[in-house]
């Protein structure tokens, strides 16, 4: 047997000590200076982390009744690179989406990996999509926002968005407290998906919203609304607000716009609807401004309650002739007289006395001109000129409710103001947010004294008046003292003016007059019945009877008429 | 021979404990299971009970029935405690 060459044998080992040297340098490459960017790709590809949205907090009414809640819901995806058929995938998926074949098609067929195919979809119509085993189709849980009770106080509630988040309402004010904190979870797994026993399991939980408790009590609110649409049909009017609320607390029992909408389909009404237009629009508050020029008259003492001033029917102020609404010979009115009767005349000549800077100060003093502070977003302040802006006329139309513009909020807290015996309560809508830890009392309404306890009696008793014998008869109340001033407001011209055939009635006022124990506005934009005591009074009477009944409000012993010089009633 | 028990003793107590472990884990997998079950279930109870108790239904229910809301609503007075039955007091919060 002839032995292999030397040199063959060497260059043999040589060959292999150059291979195992390339292994080793390149291990040592692998393994020493590259070692922690390939660990740092094999954690990427093992390990995962998820986001664990948070339980979106609950909307309460006052009894802890839900008003807005959160479901369970899945999110259905698709990653498209793995739907091998879209038309069939489509045509198995539509029916049970209810949704078209055709646009499922295109969502399937588009590039990337990634796409949703439907949101927010029931729980069981997910389970249905998951039985069918399509390829390339799953699903993500998640919460979808609920609204119970369909349309109840939409505009105050407002309402999310698809994912979640606060866009109108309470639900954008209170949107921190309610989102809570998103949590995460890291773990190792296989190719597959699949956990590895040991390996890293991280949960970080999330953090639940907080329940925000409202002022609103659910049932009244429903019959509010209902009492609202009836009489919207049955002025013919375009629209109409209604606001109960509680003098001595400033809580809001019911808030009600219409037309309003359905907050678990925003989309299916107009966008006007969903505006609060308790809150965030202004109007011309008409003859209910009289309260401010009465109170401020008595306040300040320029007319002896018992004074009777000679009140004509019309009045030249400056380049204008302003008139009651009814034509009339010259009558002998009191304050309670000028109030009870609405006489606008009367209450220019009652501001003439006053004076502008002491007017003025005193519609600033009830709150016209600046926001109430509710806390709501996007809440108006209103329109009043400053007084170096007054002109010849602006006194004269402010004292009966003109060229001066107000949310009816700030208007139902005027009326809350000689309710509560003058001194002003801020309006709130939410009394406590509630978390694991407990129930956290809102922040105390903000008050202050706008006039005395005596100057509020008076103005309660002309208010009586003007519902006991006044324009504001319709709203008269069997067995208890209603207090309040009708409202009937010419609307304005975008360019100048007032529409002559265009009005907004309002009736706002409170019982019983002897121990207030709520407040109610009233409004109707654009009736047909045209005035205050005829359209709104009657709606202010129905609200009130709901009011009685749910609060379990008692008669109070009556207040005397104040002096009047027309025949009382 | 001694150390041979020790060994097996050892052995047998670490696969004892393992197999403990492992039972654990599936009763605290069973429970979490269960925990995700009767929270589903407390959220379909909430939102049914949500539903079912909203004012709109319960009217329209009402109405369906052949109930109207009363044309007129009269405060009755609960007699004074301190004027005995049939006393003529008055207080408040009646309805």
């Amino acid at each position: 047997m002839k032995r292999p060459p030397l040199r063959r044998l060497i260059a043999m080992c040589a060959i292999f000590a150059f291979a195992l040297a390339s292994i080793l340098v390149r291990l040592a490459i692998l393994q020493v200076s590259q070692a922690q960017a390939y660990q740092a790709r094999a954690m990427e590809q093992r390990v995962s982390t998820v986001t664990l949205p948070p339980w979106r907090g609950r909307l309460l009414d006052r009894s802890g009744e839900p008003l807005a809640i959160s479901v369970p819901a899945r999110d259905v995806y698709a990653n498209p690179h793995y739907v091998t058929s879209p038309w069939s995938t489509a045509k198995k998926l539509a029916p049970v989406l209810d949704e078209k074949v055709k646009p499922l098609v295109r969502l399937l067929s588009s590039t990337g990996t990634f796409v949703y195919v439907a949101r927010h979809v029931p729980v069981d119509v997910a389970d249905r999509i998951a039985g069918m085993h399509l390829e390339g189709i799953d699903s993500i849980p998640v919460s979808a926002r609920w609204y119970p009770a369909g349309a109840l106080a939409p505009q105050l509630l407002g309402f999310v968005d698809i994912d979640g988040k606060g866009i109108s309402g309470l639900e954008l004010q209170y949107d921190s407290q309610l989102a809570g904190k998103a949590g995460s979870r890291t773990w190792e797994h296989d190719s597959e998906g699949r956990p590895i026993v040991g390996g890293i399991d991280v949960e970080r939980p999330p953090v639940p919203g907080e329940d925000v408790e409202t002022t609103i009590d659910r049932d009244l609110q429903y019959q509010v609304q209902t009492a609202l649409a009836q009489y919207v049909r049955l002025n013919h009017a375009t629209g109409g607000t209604v606001i109960v609320m509680d003098p001595k607390t400033g809580d809001v029992y019911a808030m009600a716009t219409y037309p309003w909408f359905d907050p678990n389909d925003p989309g299916a009404a107009p966008v006007a609807n969903q505006r609060n237009r308790a809150i965030v629009d202004v109007y011309e508050p008409g003859s209910t401004n009289k309260v401010i020029t009465a109170a401020a008259a008595v306040q300040e003492h320029v007319l002896p309650l018992d004074r009777r001033l000679t009140v004509p029917w019309t009045m030249r102020v400056g380049p204008f002739t302003i008139h009651d609404s009814h034509p009339h010979a010259p009558e002998r009115m009191t304050l309670g007289d000028i109030v009870a009767q609405s006489s606008n005349i009367g209450a220019v000549m009652v501001a003439d006395q006053l004076g502008a800077p002491t007017m003025a100060r005193y519609l600033s003093a009830f709150g016209l001109g600046r926001p109430t502070g509710v806390d709501f977003p996007y809440e108006a302040r209103g329109i009043m000129l400053p007084l170096s802006q007054w002109s010849d006329a602006s006194l004269a139309t402010m004292a009966y409710g003109q060229g001066i513009a107000v949310t009816p909020l700030q208007m139902i807290s005027v009326f809350s103001t000689i309710a509560d015996g003058g001194v002003w309560v801020q309006p709130r809508l939410v009394r406590a947010t509630i978390d694991g830890g407990g129930v956290r009392a809102a922040a105390p309404a903000r008050t202050r004294r706008v006039v005395s306890e005596s100057t509020a009696r008076a103005v309660t008793q002309m208010l009586t008046y003007a519902v006991a014998d006044g324009t504001g008869t319709e709203a008269r109340i069997d067995g208890y003292q209603v207090a309040g001033k009708t409202g009937t407001a010419r609307i304005p011209k975008p360019d100048g003016g007032y529409y002559t055939d265009r009005s907004i009635a309002s009736f706002i006022g409170f019982l019983p007059a002897g121990n207030p124990k709520v407040v109610i506005a009233a409004i109707l934009d654009r009736p047909t019945t045209v005035y205050g005591g005829i359209a709104a009074a009657p709606l202010f009477q129905t609200v009130a009877r709901y009011a009685i009944e749910r609060l379990g409000i008692a008669p109070a012993a009556p207040l005397p008429l104040p002096p009047h010089a027309l025949p009382a009633p | 021979m001694l150390f041979c028990v020790v060994m097996a003793v050892m052995v047998l107590t670490l696969v004892s404990l393992k197999a403990l472990l492992a039972q654990q884990s599936f009763a605290v997998d069973d429970l979490s299971k269960r925990i995700d079950a009767l929270e589903g279930q407390h959220l379909e109870l909430a939102s049914e009970q949500a539903q079912l108790s909203a004012p709109g239904r319960i009217a329209d229910w009402a109405r369906q029935s052949g109930m109207r809301l009363p044309d007129d609503i009269r405060l009755l007075h609960a007699p004074d405690a301190s004027t005995g039955p049939g006393g003529a007091g008055t207080s408040e919060g009646g309805t």
